[in-house]
């Protein structure tokens, strides 16, 4: 398999070093050793030295890998795991090699634009979409998680905006972003295609409010990479703390105490962690709970919900401890993704809120 | 050891049966993963493309019981087995070098109490140390072991090979910090040490398993002591002409108070790592000492601390090069600021005396540069008692004088380990302070304890008769 100079030296860097353990999401939730930068990067080089074949087996271990960037984000040289990861990904791809259980995703995105092969919108969801079908100089991007996976948490979005008197458009055939294949199978010539026509489309208005950070993210970094040209891209949250800022969303304390989790793509990619922070001081009591800000564990949800959900369910108790160790009995996420994966595991007792659910509850 | 593809499927559905199947595995990732730890023989042969000897099975219990349970069937059948924590240890003592079982102890990484009245935090053993220290932080506290593997090493791992942290003069090392311990013994019972670690109902359990490497039982949960966090530390540095003068300081130093840091680089570590890291750029033997407590109590230490290194004409270099050394105390261990292959390199911790220690330091330098006129021999001086301290000491070969072929490597590996420890011994040093025995230096454990050992060997005969826990390490 072919493999860049750039990826060998980070594997061979990462492969005798555990210093980033401790905040991987995965490992700290299943407790197994082959859940590590350290790991994966052993097996491969491992696998450039001739001693082990790219087995399935290995392959399955590079999809145990969320790419949150964690490991990244933590290790003192600079070093980034993901980036062999994710060029491994592309190359399996490319050499027939990607598990059965990826491409059967693979297959439901370049169908249907989502990971879930949904091809009909919730009732209430169309609606509420229709509503904003006129050519406005900002488009709300929801999102393929947020259309087929939370539908509520669209239309939420969307009662934000309409909340602040914000014109806006959202489109009905919304393309897909592209952050999924960029996930599944890194910069193949399919996620280039799907970001190229989806880049061609908002590149019509003038800014881009990215409801879900999975997006955000495509836009800011890959479509940047890519050379692909859109309007200005401002997340959900940064646009909405701009409107409670500026006025024009009027939202009174609640008084609830939560705290935020902080999704991965926001906090560590794109670098925002004030202003979601600002939206819900504005709304409610904010406290920190452990790994706060840039130093965000992922919380479960989105691919591994679906490929490998024991992971998924494991990494979203290990937020909700956190969580529970500093007496908070609200989580309230940006992510659509973590929403849904941190709701399906709630204790008794415990609930988790949307950061456009936090807001319309405080108008 | 499992001999047929038949008894292997056999005892695979007794172990899944143990632990569940998702915590049992045969998968080629997980083997070759738990066949490489920090050992640097493990490294390079992995990195010649040669694969190291790899587990038959690796088994994730999740308590005591279910440890039991594996241990009962590595019992019956005979099988080795080697207990992996973090696997970050430098003495290949978690590689099943005997094929087996390896026993994963991450999923035991349960924080079962955080007690604020007795000060100390219950915990699985799997627990990543780190995880820990927030565990205690979030209640204003802290465990102060920080050793440089904090974030990747288990809390059974410090104790299966007795580690120590940086702020160690002051609080101890691991062994210092346990109260009590769960232990599975081979056979498969579970036992539980005393409740408190200072009694007279015989030799303390405690101190018979930690250290003990995997060879006498699986030490599944731990009673870890907390501390109030400082209400001040503060950092000094410090140059001296040579470390004689720094011996002699640090030693008055001691009979006064305890500092918490004191870390002592010779003259070439000086100039070398703390040159590139912390920023020294003097010619000398640079020292840290950070002191901390009650703020009232730290003036009054600080107040010593000049006047008694004063005395030996060490040079006041104020606190910034000790705060960047703090700040950076971890970013040392990080690939790129680590010795690396094709480096070859070991680091030779002993222990001694204050009036054998600087006699061994130049007897090993000695040895080590004389016999291999290619290696580098570096040291600092880490963890001080008020009767002696360790040497941190390391050899570096570049790799251009490394043998290409992983046997001959191997065979130079060994050499130089047998001519650095037999020195350290004849002077009256000991095989090892803190990263422990393993397989690399199990050759020694019977050289330095003699007729000793047999005291070793008739705790491990009577726990493990069938030799089945982690075999060939500890010199067992």
């Amino acid at each position: 398999m072919y493999m860049s100079e750039k990826s060998k030296q980070i594997i061979d860097a990462c492969r005798f070093c555990w210093m980033c353990r401790h905040i991987c999401p995965v490992g700290n939730a299943t407790g197994q050793e082959r859940n590590t930068s350290r790991a994966r990067a052993l097996g491969l080089s491992v696998v450039n030295r001739g001693a082990a074949e790219l087995s399935p087996d290995i392959m399955d271990n590079i999809y145990e890998c969320q790419m949150c960037e964690a490991c990244t984000c933590d290790c003192a040289t600079g070093w980034d795991p993901t980036y062999f990861t994710k060029e491994v990904r592309l190359q399996a791809a490319l050499d027939g090699k990607t598990p059965d259980y990826i491409n059967a995703i693979v297959d439901k995105v370049l169908e249907t634009g989502n990971i879930y092969g949904a091809k009909e919108l919730d009732a209430d969801l169309a609606a509420a979409i229709k509503a904003h079908a006129a050519k406005e100089d900002v488009i709300l991007f929801l999102g393929a998680e947020a259309r087929y996976n939370v539908p509520t948490a669209a239309q939420n979005a969307i009662k934000v905006l309409e909340a602040a008197g914000v014109k806006f458009t959202v489109l009905a055939d919304e393309p897909a972003s592209g952050y999924a294949l960029d996930w599944l199978i890194g910069a193949a010539d399919e996620t280039k295609q799907q970001m190229t026509d989806c880049a061609a489309i908002l590149a019509g208005y003038k800014t881009v409010v990215a409801f879900d950070p999975q997006d955000a993210k495509a836009f800011v970094r890959e479509y940047k990479e890519y050379d692909l040209k859109v309007g200005a891209i401002v997340t959900f949250t940064a646009f909405v703390a701009g409107l409670i800022k500026d006025g024009a969303l009027k939202v009174k304390n609640t008084g609830k105490a939560v705290v935020f989790q902080d999704p991965y793509q926001l906090a560590r990619m794109l670098e925002e962690t004030e202003e979601p922070r600002a939206i819900v001081s504005a709304c409610a009591t904010l406290n920190e709970m452990l790994l706060n800000r840039k130093d965000t564990v992922w919380a479960g949800g989105s691919f591994m919900a679906i490929y490998n959900p024991l992971v998924s369910e494991l990494v979203s108790k290990e937020r909700w401890t956190n969580a529970i160790n500093v007496g908070a009995d609200t989580i309230v996420t940006a992510s659509v993704s973590e929403y849904a994966a941190l709701k399906a595991t709630a204790p008794e007792g415990k609930t988790v809120l949307s950061i456009e659910e936090l807001v319309l509850s405080a108008l | 050891m499992v001999c047929n593809e038949f008894l292997t499927d056999i005892i695979l559905t007794e172990l899944e049966d143990a632990v569940g199947k998702e915590n049992c595995s045969t998968r080629e990732i997980d083997k070759i993963t738990h066949g490489v730890d920090f050992f640097w023989l493990s490294r390079m042969w992995a990195d010649r493309g040669r694969r190291m000897p790899e587990a038959d099975f690796v088994v994730s219990p999740k308590d005591a019981t279910e440890t039991s349970k594996v241990m009962k069937i590595a019992n019956y059948y005979k099988i080795p087995v080697t207990t992996w924590g973090g696997g970050g240890g430098s003495q290949g003592g978690a590689i099943p070098v005997a094929g087996g079982i390896v026993l994963d102890t991450k999923r035991m990484n349960k924080i079962y109490e955080v007690n604020t009245e007795a000060m100390y935090i219950e915990c699985g053993t799997g627990a990543i140390y780190k995880h820990i220290e927030w565990a205690a932080n979030e209640v204003g506290k802290a465990t102060m072991h920080y050793p440089s593997s904090l974030t990747c090493s288990t809390v059974g791992g410090f104790l299966a090979h007795r580690g120590i942290g940086v702020v160690s003069n002051k609080y101890g090392k691991i062994d210092d910090m346990v109260l009590q311990m769960e232990v599975v013994l081979p056979n498969g019972d579970i036992i539980n040490t005393s409740a408190t670690p200072k009694h007279a109902v015989g030799p303390d359990l405690n101190q018979i398993f930690i250290g003990s490497e995997g060879t006498l039982g699986v030490i599944t949960k731990a009673q870890l002591r907390i501390y109030d966090q400082p209400e001040e530390r503060r950092f000094r540095g410090f140059l001296f002409q040579d470390m004689h003068g720094a011996f002699a300081a640090s030693r008055e130093l001691l009979q006064k108070f305890k500092p918490s840091v004191m870390r002592l680089y010779d003259e070439a570590e000086t100039a070398s790592l703390i040159k590139k890291i912390v920023g020294v750029e003097k010619k000398g033997a640079f020292m840290n000492i950070a002191y901390e407590g009650v703020k009232e109590m730290v003036e009054v230490e600080e107040k010593i601390l000049l006047e008694t290194f004063a005395k030996y004409g060490a040079e006041d270099l104020g606190s910034e090069y000790g705060e960047k050394w703090w700040k950076e105390k971890i970013t040392f261990f990080y690939p790129g600021h680590m010795m690396d292959l094709p480096q070859m390199f070991g680091t030779m911790d002993t222990i001694a005396t204050y009036d054998k220690i600087e006699k061994i330091y130049w007897a090993m330098k000695n040895a080590i540069e004389t016999k291999y006129p290619f290696a580098k021999f570096i040291a600092h001086f880490s963890h001080w008692y008020e009767w002696g301290c360790m040497m941190y000491d390391r050899f570096i070969i570049d790799g251009e004088y490394v043998p290409k072929d992983p046997t001959e490597a191997l065979k130079l590996h060994q050499e130089v380990w047998t001519t650095g420890i037999r020195t350290a011994i004849a002077n009256g040093g000991v095989v090892n302070d803190h990263h422990g025995v393993g397989i690399k230096l199990g050759r020694f454990v019977h050289e330095q304890y003699g007729p000793a050992m047999q005291v070793l060997e008739g705790i491990k005969k009577q726990l493990d008769p069938n030799g089945i826990m982690n075999p060939f390490k500890l010199g067992l």
